[in-house]
């Protein structure tokens, strides 16, 4: 499969504080990519890179082809009507948009309603019909799926595969694990700013399927460990809280999700 | 050029969609005109000589300084303009269609005081209506100019809204319009002349007609345009898209 985005030691800091620190890698043409990572882990600064928004400080970002964006925070006038904004911006990249993209994203319905009317479902789907305009090779999404309800979550995942099966590239960022599990070909995830994981769900959980997790409801709440001794571990456990003198209500062990897997890299909170 | 003209004319349409230029370009302007008119022709009789010049310079900057900034700022300070860019949109798009169909919303009022003034109140028309139309142009141009850079500088609307009223009013009362500068202080006629609504006035009341009136309309207009030129700039060098 050939590259259609090369990023090598790719830095970024705001004032002292280092949110980027030597990112490196590739993403495969015809692919979707997830980037992951808690909150203020760098995502969007990584993706605000990439589309070019941010200027980063050391480091390349090469990409071959031309690129779509839909924002995670985004907006158009309140009183433009969808069909206007759709005629707009198809004036502005010489094209028109591909009526089967509008049936699937359900835009005929809500042509005539002006932005301000629409709900954020509505508006999340008009903005991705927004950056497929044009056919861009390479798509960036931004938590697509963000505050959409099911029917209109289908409905995007439904046009995120489309667009792939058409041989478009996705590079998108989400914290929905059922959403990466479902339409991620390769993820990355990130750990304050730097690569921690990055390969397949499969890998992942190969990775991690060896791990135990173990949630201990206590006195203090809830607490999550990660480990590969489940014996030597849970015998630790209880010497910590009885130390404590913390009382434990519940325990349970299992092999592990993928939002656990995830969460055990992102965290590193392994014992 | 297609997409700037559609976009014009899609502004045109949300404009009055929103009301909110509506009431600034049109309805308090005109409902003040009738008010005003009705009030200076009694007890002023010579009103009638500058009724017109003086009503269509408070609703020319009534327009432009206070209804056309904040749909400036509802753009550039806000996620809109990330979704243009990042849309192949460039920068200077929005503030020129919103500056063109602003245009042409106060020439539509100051055309309807020109045909009612003198209907309604017995005003006195200008004696060369195209030179009077023409410094008009000028005058909107001029207003609309800064009152681009007001929108592209204070995105906060609630200031933008205060800074918007510190140009409007000494526009309105050190200008003339309301009562002759000769009556001011000698230091508040000075900063009366900061004001293009000051020029404005002298240029549509057509006495004393000085080209130096006109060429300080157009300094106000290269200033103003070369100011929106280079903060339009600073907007597009932030959205780095790589090579």
């Amino acid at each position: 499969m050939d590259t259609i985005m090369h990023i090598s030691h790719l830095k970024k800091k705001y004032s002292k504080h280092e949110v980027l620190k030597d990112i490196s890698f590739d993403v495969k043409k015809g692919e979707i990519f997830g980037i992951l990572g808690m909150n203020g882990a760098g995502k969007t600064t990584i993706l605000e890179c990439l589309e070019g928004f941010l200027k980063y400080d050391e480091g390349q970002i090469a990409i071959y082809g031309q690129i779509g964006i839909q924002l995670q925070s985004s907006a158009l006038p309140a009183y433009m009507k969808v069909k206007e904004a759709i005629a707009l911006f198809a004036k502005w990249k010489h094209t028109q948009l591909d009526e089967d993209n509008l049936q699937t994203l359900g835009i005929d319905d809500i042509a005539n309603q002006i932005y301000k009317s629409l709900s954020t479902g509505q508006q999340r789907r008009l903005h991705l019909a927004l950056a497929l305009m044009g056919h861009p090779d390479l798509l960036f999404l931004d938590e697509p799926t963000a505050g959409v309800d099911v029917a209109g979550r289908r409905a995007l995942h439904e046009m995120i595969m489309q667009c792939q099966k058409q041989g478009m590239t996705i590079v998108l960022t989400s914290h929905d694990m059922n959403e990466v599990e479902s339409l991620c070909d390769r993820i990355a995830i990130l750990r304050q700013g730097e690569m921690a994981f990055i390969g397949t769900v499969e890998e992942l959980t190969q990775q991690f399927g060896r791990y135990y997790y173990i949630k201990v409801h206590s006195e203090k709440g809830e607490k999550v460990y990660t480990t590969q001794h489940i014996e030597q571990t849970l015998m630790q456990i209880c010497q910590d809280y009885q130390k404590q003198n913390l009382k434990i209500f519940n325990m349970s062990v299992n092999r592990g999700t993928l939002e656990q897997h995830f969460l055990a890299v992102a965290r590193r909170n392994e014992i | 050029m297609k997409a700037l003209g559609y976009g014009v004319y899609l502004q045109f349409l949300m404009d009055i969609r929103s009301r909110s230029l509506l009431i600034t370009c049109y309805l308090v302007p005109l409902l003040f005109f009738l008010m005003m008119g009705s009030v200076f022709t009694s007890i002023m009789p010579k009103s009638q000589e500058t009724l017109m010049a003086s009503m269509t310079v408070m609703g020319v900057s009534m327009g432009a300084y206070i209804g056309l900034p904040p749909s400036i700022a509802e753009i550039y300070g806000t996620d809109i303009k990330k979704m243009y860019m990042a849309n192949h949109i460039p920068a200077y798009f929005a503030v020129l269609s919103l500056f063109l169909s602003a245009f042409i919303h106060l020439m539509i009022m100051s055309t309807l005081i020109y045909i009612l003034s003198p209907l309604l109140f017995n005003a006195i028309c200008p004696i060369h209506p195209v030179f009077y139309f023409m410094m008009l142009i000028l005058f909107v141009l001029v207003s609309l100019s800064i009152a681009c850079i007001l929108g592209l500088v204070v995105s906060n609307q609630a200031k933008l809204t205060m800074v918007s009223q510190i140009i409007f009013l000494p526009s309105i009362i050190l200008s003339g319009i309301m009562f002759p500068t000769s009556l001011l202080p000698s230091f508040l006629q000075t900063i009366g002349q900061c004001f293009p609504a000051t020029w404005g006035y002298l240029l549509l009341i057509e006495k004393p007609l000085h080209l130096s009136n006109i060429l300080i309309l157009l300094i106000f207009l290269i200033v103003a345009l070369g100011i929106c030129y280079v903060l339009l700039r600073s907007i597009r060098s932030s959205f780095c898209h790589f090579k």
